[in-house]
């Protein structure tokens, strides 16, 4: 039996008379790298910011590592690491004081070790640490992108939740970011959540895809998902991009 | 030595550490101590024994790692035996990376010239020392943040610099003009009654009790009414103030606190300056085109005009800055979809809050009447 580290029960979102989300139930398993696929407007965000405790639910319940998620309430913001869809990085704050800003909310680290382990974190996510004084502002996409993770990264998270980590890379960016993301998930007890349209990422990295249609989530390993015959997940792997990155593996 | 994370056994030439329990990011503090407990004596090789490790994470591996590169530099051999080798050979790889990086980088500053090289070398001391300052500051700021008091202490002042400091020209220019207008309208009319002297009553009450409180609010309302809705609602678009919220801090805390408190601060001082540069605008008219001497104006304002026609305009500025950054950063927080709601919250503000800020003047002024002030 598999440890699960998120659970959602029955969740519905509507906004106006348009369901999101109608009774979806999701379970992510520990120690796996789940990939969140469907159309653009599907709710995968929105999905993202209920488990975050961003955006209050119609119904259903929520829980994180055994903590039940409150809209607006302080949640195991210990023990999670999110890279959301811009960045959102703090503008006010340099790229070093962005990564050590978590590792000073949470720990009694004096200011060295704290300062070490901030640019140990901005190596590992492949930046220079010449960039470590400059502002957000200052910083290219795929870098924000970057400072992102290393921010995510800073407190040896539990669960990293990834909005679209890969969009606006190059492909050989993204391929490495694809990389590190295994790399870190294979040698640190991590379990990652990923929303991604990139298909590369999905067919070599993710261990799990659920799909999210009709306002609910089907999910299965690669080979079941692709055994479906609803007709948008047939027509999402059905595409030439995609069946390229399925010849590729 | 022997603790939850190290136990040291001491031969004659070597020295062997056993690693055991959780080197984790949690225990950091615990573990630089440890490792600093690993003294050996010259000759002595060390050895770090890590089957009995329970956990390591990548700041456990870190302090490990750093501990031998410590030791290398006092050129003494140590070598890990039993470990999980991921997160070590992770480490040394992300080092490496970092070493040939910096070396490929080209050296951003150029030799300097023998001729100015004292100069430059003075300059680049004042520069370093300075952004060293600089650097010092933002260190005590995120220093704060662990204790929210500090942080919103240090946030405020802020604020007080950017809606008070930085707009002090701005209000003496605006009131000093305004002192000039008052006093040529009231002289044209003065003048008829040869009453003239009383031009600079008029001026003194008019500016002490309501103009210099009006438009100093006036003026804020537009410089931070604006900035605060606008540069809320940028971070809402960002996603910034969810990302403060999932890393566990409290926007309204950290946003919304120190710009109203730093505004009430603020906008008392600003009145101060904009009574007594509308007042020099009223003795620059009286004393240049009216025939009125300087001391004879200094009398007439220190007869005319109580204190408490001072305090009375004082009063409503915490009010009015209370008014002004509610609404500014309320604003700006409901900002949520785009870049078009930025614009209308941004002009909503503005013209809210001045409009509150006449209303309650009317308040203010009715008020003060039925007291009698
Ligand atoms: N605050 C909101 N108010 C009204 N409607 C919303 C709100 N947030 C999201 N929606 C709607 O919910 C639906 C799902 O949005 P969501 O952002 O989750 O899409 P997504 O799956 O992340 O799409 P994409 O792949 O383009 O990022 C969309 O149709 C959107 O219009
Ligand atoms: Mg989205």
């Amino acid at each position: 039996m598999m440890e699960t580290v998120i659970e959602v029960r029955d969740l519905v979102n509507s906004f106006g008379d348009q369901v999101v989300h109608d009774g979806l139930c999701l379970d992510v398993r520990r120690d796996e790298i789940l990939g969140v696929v469907g159309g653009s407007g599907s709710g995968k965000s929105v999905l993202l910011r209920s488990i975050l405790g961003l955006q209050k639910p119609k119904s259903g319940t929520i829980t994180v590592l055994g903590q039940k998620i409150e809209y607006h309430q302080p949640g195991p913001s210990r023990c999670w690491g999110v890279l959301f869809q811009a960045g959102a990085l703090l503008s006010g704050l340099t790229v070093q004081q962005n990564v050590e800003l978590p590792i000073a909310l949470h720990s009694d680290m004096p200011v060295e070790t704290r300062h070490e382990l901030a640019s140990l974190k901005l190596l590992m996510v492949g930046l220079s640490l010449s960039v470590a004084d400059k502002y957000p502002s200052e910083l290219s996409g795929g870098m924000k992108k970057r400072v992102s993770l290393a921010r995510a990264l800073a407190l040896e998270p539990k669960i990293l939740f990834l909005d679209e980590p890969t969009a606006g890379l190059d492909p050989i960016g993204a391929t490495a970011f694809d990389e590190l993301i295994t790399y870190l998930q294979g040698n640190l007890d991590l379990t990652v959540v990923m929303i991604t349209h990139d298909v590369d990422s999905l067919f070599n990295t993710c261990h799990r895809i659920a799909v999210l249609v009709d306002g609910k989530v089907k999910i299965g390993t690669v080979e079941e998902i692709l055994q479906s015959d609803h007709p948008w997940i047939k027509s999402y792997f059905g595409v030439p991009r995609a069946q390229r990155a399925r010849l590729a593996i | 030595m022997n603790n939850a994370f190290l136990s040291i056994e001491s031969h004659p030439d070597s020295l062997i550490v056993n690693v055991k329990g959780q080197w984790i990011f949690d225990e950091v503090l615990a573990l630089e101590e440890a490792v600093a407990g690993v003294l050996p004596e010259p000759g002595q090789k060390v050895t770090f024994k890590c089957a009995g490790l329970d956990n390591i994470d990548i700041a456990g591996a870190w302090v490990l790692y750093d501990c031998t590169e410590q030791l290398s530099v006092l050129e003494i051999e140590s070598e890990l035996v039993g470990f999980k080798a991921a997160h070590f050979k992770f480490l040394q790889h992300i080092i490496d990376v970092a070493a040939i990086r910096e070396y490929e980088e080209p050296d951003s500053e150029p030799e300097p010239r023998h001729l100015i090289r004292e100069k430059v070398e003075l300059f680049g001391g004042a520069m370093s020392t300075h952004i060293e300052d600089l650097g010092a500051i933002a260190r005590s700021i995120l220093d704060g943040v662990r204790r929210p008091s500090l942080i919103i202490i240090g946030e405020t002042i802020k604020q007080v610099y950017y809606t008070g400091v930085q707009a002090i020209p701005v209000v003496v220019v605006i009131t000093f003009l305004i002192g000039i207008v008052t006093a040529h309208q009231a002289a044209g009319q003065l003048e008829k009654f040869g009453a003239t002297v009383l031009v600079v009553d008029l001026v003194s009450i008019s500016i002490t009790r309501e103009m210099g409180v009006l438009l100093a609010a006036v003026m804020v309302a537009g410089r931070s009414g604006s900035a605060f809705a606008a540069s809320l609602g940028v971070m809402k678009l960002n996603e910034e103030v969810d990302a403060m919220r999932v890393l566990g801090l409290n926007p309204n805390q950290m946003l919304v606190i120190p710009r109203i408190l730093g505004l009430v601060i603020a906008l008392p001082v600003l009145t101060i300056f904009a009574d007594i540069a509308g007042i020099a605008g009223g003795a620059l008219i009286a004393v240049g085109s009216l025939g009125i001497s300087g001391l004879q104006f200094v009398e007439r304002v220190a007869f005319s005009t109580d204190l408490s026609d001072f305090y009375v305009g004082l009063v409503k500025a915490p009010v009015f800055a209370l008014l002004i950054a509610m609404i500014g950063t309320l604003r700006g927080m409901q900002v949520r979809f785009s870049a078009e709601e930025l614009g209308l919250k941004t002009t909503m503000a503005v013209v809210q809050s001045i409009f509150m800020i006449i209303v309650a003047d009317a308040l203010f002024a009715t008020l003060f009447t039925r007291m009698g002030i």
